[in-house]
């Protein structure tokens, strides 16, 4: 080749690489967890794999979501794969900032859609369109100390009257607390599970709310009813003193979201290893799921959306599925892997994630306006839980708050 | 040469004063880019309707987000939370603090270690600090509790209801506090002229009518720009209301005016909103920077 034409050649590359057509790198944009660390641990292999560099920027969970909002609002073209929890889908989605990828995961054998329950499936999609691929997959399940029931001679309760019982059983045995729930700075969850379970709703089709309806107002009652079968601090615990008091003070139940599990598996974090239990969800008046989780996807402005894609299905592909989650993420729903046995004595609550159609995924309210309402919940709670209220009459003034709110989703 | 020597002499001036503007237009160019372009920034977008949580294309509003703000009953709860919190801190950290600084102005022995072990909450990250008082604070597992459950049979849920809550809040508040306010009075002691506390002695007044009637009354400037301070401390009052009542808890109460502006901004992505409400905490603000610079040029 003459000079002029490796100058040329050189220029070409240069160009090329420049544009982003011959990506040698690929930004992640993630939230430190137990899947993060997962995804992080498949790099080196893809990197071997592809000769494509990967980067992360880790994000703390507390201002991850409005920085990738911002930066693709400026289009920035910063990151070409993002994490995100799933009660930022609304507002993702309204943002148009996740690109939708239904038509790659209708392509993809080796991500394989249908291995996944047909809940499941929707877990990412907002207004039709799949902006997420399911990161974890994390129902609300009922955990027990399966040493206390067997002191006591108890069966898992299956409905909300056998957990009352269990849990007033071993409060009066004095074998330790019944149950606790999350009646602090994180209420909101359980608040919604005993609705939705109760037969109630949030709102209704047209945006009304419905939070001081009878079935609602049933939900709440049980809610602060089981107070009384809690530790002394119960009321103001959060999400994560839920867990930390269940795997450190000998309390019967709680009601907890499984992608706690991996806490409960370290003996420097309890001395109940291998004595917790974990069973479906109570039955209430309706069967229903509440889940939650993370997705991930690849941002709207992203730049290298092809090498995106395919560093999404090396890792959270089928056939990545087991050692994806040996390598200590939180579990992920798919059926080709709920009863491996090797995973099973890892995650025994496994079987659960195999949501049956007839129960009813419930997830958090696809809503823009849905932080600003939990807030309103948050705000209204306290009173009704220390009993400075009654129940019906601050559900009904919470009714009274929330109506504005969802009347700002109704106006855009 | 005379008169040409008076014809240089203004032009010499002019020179310099040129000069002069030169050297401070870049510390000038500094402020307007940290500080009066971002204020103009927020009350700007204070008068939209940005959200970060859409593509809705923004517009002009006008005061709508004012009168959202004025209209909305959070705004007017959090407003009486700050000032309770205000209030209430003060009544325990002026006393404090100035007892204090008696009691080390009079040179006890170990003074000097009692003086270095009182500061050491104001190095601390109140941040940690936070994180320390929350499990101290913590109904099951805190050390507070234990002890007072020795001597009471239900101690209070710190965390968990609406005043204890608040109390606790004072307490985290009065203990990285009172510190500064011992140090500011403790120089204060330090400067004043014994004279006038002798001259009572000998008059025959006691020691406690010499600090009423000339030592406080001395103190009183310093204990006003203390007051200032500790005021708009607590209007910007952040880091601790978020660790250790996880951002204005139980409910709302102890919600402050900044805690509700950070709130809509990053929590509920209302940014104009809370651009709106970052304006009226300014401005509420303002009284107090004119009260600090009228103490300031007070002899």
């Amino acid at each position: 080749m003459t000079p002029a034409g490796r100058l040329l050649s050189a220029s070409a590359i240069g160009a090329l690489i420049a544009s982003g057509a011959l990506a040698q790198e690929l930004n992640l944009y993630l939230i430190p967890s137990p899947s993060s660390d997962a995804i992080q641990s498949f790099i080196p292999a893809f990197e071997a794999a592809t000769g494509i560099k990967v980067n992360v920027t880790e994000t703390p969970y507390g201002e991850a979501h409005q920085k990738l909002l911002l930066s693709v609002q400026l289009k920035q073209g910063q990151y070409d794969v993002a994490q995100f929890d799933n009660t930022f889908l609304a507002p993702y989605g309204a943002a148009g900032t996740m690109m939708p990828l239904d038509d790659r995961i209708a392509g993809s054998a080796a991500y394989d859609i249908a291995d996944f329950s047909e809940g499941l499936q929707d877990y990412g999609k907002y207004d039709g369109r799949t902006l997420g691929l399911v990161l974890s997959t994390e129902p609300m399940i009922l955990w027990y100390r399966s040493d206390i029931f067997d002191e006591l001679g108890l069966s898992v309760p299956a409905t909300w009257d056998e957990y009352r019982a269990a849990a007033q059983a071993i409060e009066e045995s004095g074998r330790g607390d019944g149950n606790i729930l999350g009646w602090g700075p994180n209420a909101s969850w359980w608040f919604m599970t005993f609705i939705w379970s109760f037969g109630g709703h949030l709102y209704d089709e047209d945006l009304n709310p419905q939070v001081n309806t009878p079935e609602a107002v049933a939900g709440v009652t049980f809610f602060k009813e089981m107070l009384q079968y809690g530790p002394e601090g119960g009321i103001s615990a959060s999400g994560d003193d839920v867990t930390n008091k269940f795997l450190s003070q000998d309390i019967g139940m709680m009601i907890q979201y499984s992608g706690y599990w991996g806490v409960a598996l370290e003996p420097e974090n309890t001395e109940f290893v291998g004595r917790i239990g974990t069973a479906k969800m109570p039955l209430g008046a309706v069967d229903i799921t509440h889940l939650a989780g993370w997705n991930i996807g690849i941002p709207a402005d992203a730049v290298n959306v092809d090498e995106a894609w395919r560093f999404l299905e090396f890792v959270l592909g089928k056939d990545n599925a087991a050692d994806y989650l040996k390598a200590g993420a939180a579990a992920i729903g798919r059926k080709s892997v709920l009863d491996n046995a090797e995973l099973l004595a890892i995650h025994p609550y496994l079987p659960l994630l195999d949501i049956p159609e007839s129960s009813r995924i419930e997830r958090y309210p696809q809503l823009r306006v849905w932080p600003e309402l939990e807030k309103a919940i948050l705000d209204a709670l306290p009173a009704i839980l220390n009993g400075e209220v009654e129940v019906q009459a601050g559900l009904d003034a919470l009714n009274e708050t929330m109506r504005p709110i969802l009347a700002q989703e109704r106006a855009n | 040469m005379a008169k040409a020597g008076i014809r240089q002499a203004p032009s010499l001036e002019a020179g310099r004063r040129r000069l002069a503007a030169l050297l401070a237009l870049p510390a000038w160019a500094f402020l307007i880019a940290v500080f009066a372009l971002p204020i103009l920034g927020a009350v700007w977008l204070s008068f939209r309707n940005e959200t970060l949580g859409a593509f809705v294309p923004p517009r002009f509003v006008g005061l709508e987000n004012y009168r959202t703000a004025l209209a909305d009953p959070r705004f007017w709860e959090s407003i009486g939370t700050t000032l309770w919190l205000i209030v209430a801190g003060l009544a325990v950290q002026l006393p404090l603090g100035i007892g204090l600084a008696l009691l080390l102005h009079r040179n006890l022995r170990g003074t000097a270690l009692f003086r270095t072990v009182l500061i050491v909450p104001m190095l601390l990250t109140p941040v940690a600090v936070g994180l320390m008082w929350r499990f101290m604070l913590d109904t099951d597992f805190g050390i507070i509790n234990w002890a007072l459950g020795q001597l009471m049979e239900r101690p209070p849920n710190w965390l968990g209801a609406r005043w204890p809550a608040r109390f606790a809040v004072v307490i985290v508040d009065s203990w990285l506090s009172v510190p500064f306010v011992m140090l500011m009075v403790l120089a204060a002691l330090s400067s004043l002229p014994r004279g006038p506390a002798e001259a009572a002695a000998i008059d025959g007044a006691g020691p406690v009518q010499v600090f009423w009637f000339v030592t406080l009354p001395a103190l009183v400037p310093v204990i006003l720009v203390v007051v200032m301070i500790r005021v708009v401390d607590v209007v910007k009052l952040f880091d601790i209301l978020f660790i250790v009542t996880q951002r204005g808890g139980p409910g709302t109460a102890t919600q402050t005016l900044g805690l509700l502006t950070y709130n809509t901004g990053f929590i509920f992505f209302q940014i104009s909103r809370a651009a709106a409400l970052g304006v009226l905490l300014t401005l509420m603000l303002a009284p107090i920077y004119f009260l600090w610079r009228r103490v300031g040029r007070t002899p």
